[in-house]
């Protein structure tokens, strides 16, 4: 068995996607069934983030593997022979 | 008929089925609430593979098994192969 750090990261790895599928199914697919004056509505913020706040997310995923890529590539680059 | 072609009919499909209901293109005046949830479905189903995904690499990475003879096995065989490549002339 993995030991260690090896087992805590995973596990929390585990729980944490959990949690974001739970908020974030609750959040589209059981909001709009509630009344707007149920008290759950509180703990969500207005539904129009449930888009923007996975698109920014997308935008700034793509844009760390664009930079590490760009710098590998920077460091890699060799310079030219003379001869 | 291609894998591609059985691909691409059934996405097309799919995303057919989402339009007509999340933008009401036949008319068919489903309730507010019903298209309210299915608007949002190709983002829903694309933040729950990634959260699989996640949870899947997490789970993997926790219970992933330590090999010791398997470890020892290739220790003692990368101390051969530097022995061999060194009675052959390379420099380590």
């Amino acid at each position: 068995m993995a030991t260690g750090v090896d087992q805590a990261v995973g596990m929390s790895l585990v729980v944490f996607s959990l949690l974001l599928f739970t908020y974030y199914s609750v959040w589209v697919i059981i909001l709009p069934f509630m009344d707007n004056e149920h008290t759950l509505h509180k703990y969500f913020l207005p539904r129009e983030y449930s888009v923007i706040l996975p698109g920014i997310a997308a935008v700034v995923l793509l844009l760390c593997i664009g930079a590490f890529t760009a710098v590998i590539m920077w460091k890699n680059r060799k310079p030219k022979k003379v001869d | 008929m291609t894998k591609l072609v059985e691909w691409l009919l059934g996405v097309s499909l799919v995303g057919a089925a989402w339009a007509l209901v999340s933008f009401d293109l036949l008319d068919l005046s489903l309730p507010q609430t019903y298209r309210e949830v299915a608007w949002p479905m190709p983002l829903y189903l694309l933040v729950s593979f990634g959260c699989f995904s996640l949870a899947t690499v997490g789970y993997r990475v926790a219970t992933f098994n330590d090999c010791d003879e398997a470890a020892k096995e290739l220790m003692e065989q990368i101390k051969e192969a530097k022995e061999d490549l060194r009675k052959r002339g390379l420099k380590m």
